[in-house]
């Protein structure tokens, strides 16, 4: 290398974005590699997908009910974000919150108006429940919340797997994987849209407000930046993480309860489909600002949809999670390097990435 | 203990003339970017010797020790042990020559045991090192140097006396015949301190040499065969210990060129000291405040203290004897274990920095980037940081970024730095305009009382003229400062009044237009003045 390079200290939205847009051109240049390797003809696969995920009325529903839980337990993640702390465990608080909305649905007859609400208040409160114990421990007692988020998701996956198949299951069909059908569902606005999809848009954007434009968010900010400067200006920190934690958990939480009185209709063991943790990738590709978390998991869910695409082609479930590894890699790539500038040699400012 | 071979019992053993000396350095100079951290130093350490190396803080002590620990390479001059030209790539290299070194924050894994952590990084250390044989090997060891330890503790649940011990006992374990302590009796009781001492008298017995870092003037003469003092990054001179007095030494080693430049006229018109006995009640006081750090050693003892409106009260004192403590408790950031906090005569019931800030307590932090700012945040929300629960930025629970905005626009022009936009991270600006900017946004608060710790560190001359000048407009506007400093000159010319802190405890209080530079060293150095002028302003 004949230049040196030349680390900037800040980097231009603008800068940023276009390494972003040669990070996802480079890793899907690699999948269409090994889909041409593979023996499958990737302009085929790429038209399929593309014309079946955007190019159809179908293919942009399921965008959206995929989109619907991936903003909220991205949200869910960068609101913890904001203040130094990771959520690890938004896939335990969607099944926690599918599990208290069930609990209602099931056995709380009424009218759809009255126990709609009563279904996410308690999916919510079982939310922050399951949350409330790493958040205290995280707080007071410096316990790091990374271990104790995640692995309390297997807990509740396990939970979820056992009432759907135990105690709560169907009775009617006799059915054995799941319970029965909630009698009452969140209404549809479109095709099989339903109101969660707007809603969930709107918890975003006013978190965007609230994590820019109010005293508790300004507070969130300064103790995620350097608690000892929250610290000095007698932010309380510790109830901060508290709030922000609990926030966390009541919004994953509320996923799952759109996840199962909107999409699903009933609770069943694997439910979460993995969103808590895609949450993570959103709240990544965020980088910790709420109004991000749009386009990021609007990529994400293209991602799940074209996924589902792909494997009507035969290809591999894991084909997806191969595909967000390659993307999530290559703009952690592409971030670091948007630092750089070659100092010397004008060269090497596109071809990096590309090269596997 | 008596050793027959040697008539007096722990004293320096007989030399044969000739002999080289242990460790001699020539002309040693290391710079670091528009710092000369030492320049021309030459010494040697004898062996049968206990050099105690004298000095202020930043005088150039820690660089030189890196120097010969291997930590650092010297941009000049040479080192010879032994009479032999050495360099030292790396640390292992001046361990293998036999240098070893104890730091003043111990370097051992606490959760690790006290035989596991002398066996770490040892090449020593048997390939199949069962927790037995560590062990009965560390005993052997501490019979033969005489550390007692216990092999089998964990580090964590010891002493810091019996944590040092450790720490000495690896060195020595390494085959060392030049052991470094820096301020090693900090951490100690005094009986422990008596211990240490016996077994560096042992050490040096045998034909080994110490170099002591310290600032208690009564230890070093104590213990020590000869005194070097370093001011300034330069060689100032060698003395045998003998020759002495605790009084001389203070005076050397901080009686530089002092410009005494008295800051402390008042422009006419300016508030007058409120300390007129008749007057309202000091702006801020403590009363016998104590407290304590996490391992519950006590930082702050007893300390009774006055600050008035209109006037400067200048904290000197060696670094780490209860500054950052005194001046959390002087800003509501740390709660106290005994005694109170009075603000107007009144006793605050709680250690709660937004309501010190409220009730106009300002406050300039040791480490602006660590404490006082949020490094990778944009000046406006950093500028924010007092202000952004009240009016006009804060309203309904609200952030209003404009007014943010238009205030770190105000503070910016007062402070008069020049930045590309209010949106840069601040960790992009100088030292210096942080400092101004942490220093602005401050003064707007300290309606009562600033509390300045170290304002002028790591700043350039002009930078700290501008910063004094806020301190002494602050002042005369009625307003009550605390300047803690390390900075002898700087205190003299500012403060009317100087505290001087060790080991925690306030030794006095003195009137700083007619204090003396003796006085002031030995106080730092832990000795009462003899019949300083101390004023009755201290201890009220």
């Amino acid at each position: 290398m004949a230049g040196t390079l030349h680390r900037l200290p800040t980097v231009t939205p603008a800068r940023r974005l276009a390494w972003r847009a040669g990070a996802i051109a480079a890793a899907l240049a690699i999948t269409t590699l090994f889909l041409a390797l593979s023996g499958r003809d990737p302009r085929l696969l790429a038209d399929l997908v593309v014309r079946s995920a955007v190019g159809s009325r179908f293919g942009l529903e399921d965008l959206a009910l995929f989109l619907t839980p991936l903003l909220l337990t991205g949200a869910a993640v960068t609101v913890t974000g904001r203040i130094g702390v990771w959520n690890i465990g938004a896939e335990g608080q969607f099944y926690a919150g599918a599990i208290g909305a069930t609990a209602v649905g099931l056995f709380l007859p009424g009218p759809a108006w009255l126990v709609l609400p009563l279904m996410a208040a308690c999916g919510i409160a079982c939310g922050m429940g399951w949350i409330l114990l790493p958040a205290l421990a995280r707080a007071y007692a410096g316990v790091n919340e990374i271990i104790t988020t995640l692995l309390l998701n297997f807990v509740a996956g396990l939970l979820t797997t056992y009432l759907a198949v135990g105690p709560w299951h169907d009775r009617v069909t006799g059915a054995l994987a799941s319970t029965g059908r909630l009698p009452v569902r969140i209404p549809e606005i479109w095709g099989v849209v339903h109101w969660g999809f707007p809603i969930a848009l709107a918890i975003v954007l006013a978190l965007a407000w609230l994590t820019t434009r109010t005293r508790w968010g300004y507070q969130i900010t300064i103790g995620g930046a350097n608690d000892q400067a929250a610290r000095y200006a007698g932010i309380p920190v510790r109830a901060r993480i508290l709030g922000a934690m609990l926030l966390s958990g009541g919004l994953a939480a509320l996923a799952g309860m759109f996840e199962v009185a909107g999409t699903v209709h009933r609770l069943q063991g694997g439910l979460a489909n993995n969103f808590g943790y895609f949450g993570i990738v959103v709240a990544v590709l965020a980088r910790g600002s709420c109004l991000n978390v749009l386009p990021a998991a609007l990529l994400m869910a293209f991602i799940l949809d074209a996924g589902i695409v792909l494997q009507t082609q035969q290809l591999t479930a894991s084909a997806v999670l191969a595909i967000t590894g390659l993307v999530l890699f290559m703009i952690a790539i592409a971030d670091e390097l948007a630092h750089y500038r070659p100092v010397t040699v004008r060269r090497a400012t596109t071809g990096a990435e590309a090269r596997p | 203990m008596t050793d027959p071979r040697h008539a007096p019992a722990d004293g320096p053993p007989p030399i044969a003339p000739g002999t080289p000396p242990i460790l001699q350095l020539q002309g040693i100079c290391k710079y670091f970017p528009g710092v000369i951290a030492n320049q021309d130093v030459s010494l040697d350490v004898a062996p049968g010797e206990i050099h105690a190396l004298l000095g202020e803080n930043g005088a150039g002590k820690s660089t030189l020790m890196n120097v010969v620990t291997g930590i650092y390479q010297p941009d000049g001059g040479e080192i010879i042990l032994d009479g032999y030209g050495q360099s030292f790539a790396a640390p292992q290299d001046a361990i293998r020559a036999g240098i070893g070194m104890v730091h003043q924050h111990f370097k051992l894994v606490p959760a690790f045991t006290v035989a596991e952590n002398i066996h770490l990084g040892w090449r020593e250390t048997p390939f199949r090192a069962s927790a037995k044989t560590l062990e009965s090997r560390t005993r052997a060891l501490s019979e033969r140097f005489g550390f007692s330890v216990r092999p089998d503790a964990v580090v964590a649940d010891l002493s810091a006396g019996e944590q040092q011990r450790v720490e000495i006992l690896r060195v020595l374990a390494r085959q060392a015949r030049l052991l470094i302590l820096d301020e090693p009796t900090a951490v100690l009781t005094p009986a422990e301190t008596r211990d240490l001492f016996r077994a560096l008298r042992a050490f040096r017995a045998r034909g080994n040499a110490v170099i002591l870092i310290s600032h208690k003037l009564d230890e070093v003469i104590d213990i020590s065969d000869r005194i070097s003092i370093l001011r300034a990054g330069r060689h100032v001179g060698t003395w045998r210990t003998a020759d002495c007095t605790a009084a001389g030494l203070a005076t050397i080693m901080v009686g530089r060129e002092i410009v005494r430049r008295d800051l402390r006229a008042r422009a006419p018109g300016a508030a007058a000291i409120a300390r007129d006995p008749g007057a309202a009640a000091p702006v801020l006081s403590l009363r016998g405040a104590s407290c304590r750090d996490a391992r519950g050693i006590e930082t702050l003892r007893d300390v009774t203290l006055d600050v008035h409106g209109g006037e400067i009260l200048g904290i000197a004192g060696v670094a780490g004897n209860g500054q950052r403590e005194l001046t959390q408790v002087l800003t509501g950031m740390m709660p106290l274990s005994a005694g109170t906090v009075l603000l107007d005569g009144a006793p605050v019931p709680l250690a709660d920095p937004a309501a010190f800030a409220r009730a106009g307590i300002g406050h300039i932090p040791e480490d602006r980037l660590r404490s006082g700012l949020a490094p990778s945040l944009d000046i406006t929300d950093n500028m924010a940081l007092r202000e952004y629960a009240r009016p006009p930025i804060g309203r309904h629970g609200l952030y209003d970024r404009a007014a943010a905005a238009r205030l770190a626009g105000t503070i910016v022009a007062a402070a008069e730095v020049r930045v590309p936009d209010l949106a840069t991270p601040i960790r992009n600006l100088s030292g210096g305009n942080q400092q101004r900017l942490v220093a602005r946004r401050e003064i707007r608060i300290a309606s009562r009382v600033l509390v300045a710790a170290y304002p002028s560190r790591g700043l350039d001359i002009g930078a700290i003229a501008t910063v004094l000048r806020y301190l002494t407009d602050l002042r005369d506007q009625g307003v009550a400062v605390v300047l803690v400093s390390e900075d002898l000159e700087e205190l003299l010319n500012v403060a009317d009044r100087i505290g001087v802190l060790f080991h925690g405890r306030l030794m006095a209080t003195i009137d700083a237009a007619t204090a003396d530079m003796e006085t002031i060293g030995l106080l730092m150095g832990g000795r009462s003045a003899p019949n300083g002028p101390t004023s009755g302003g201290g201890h009220a």
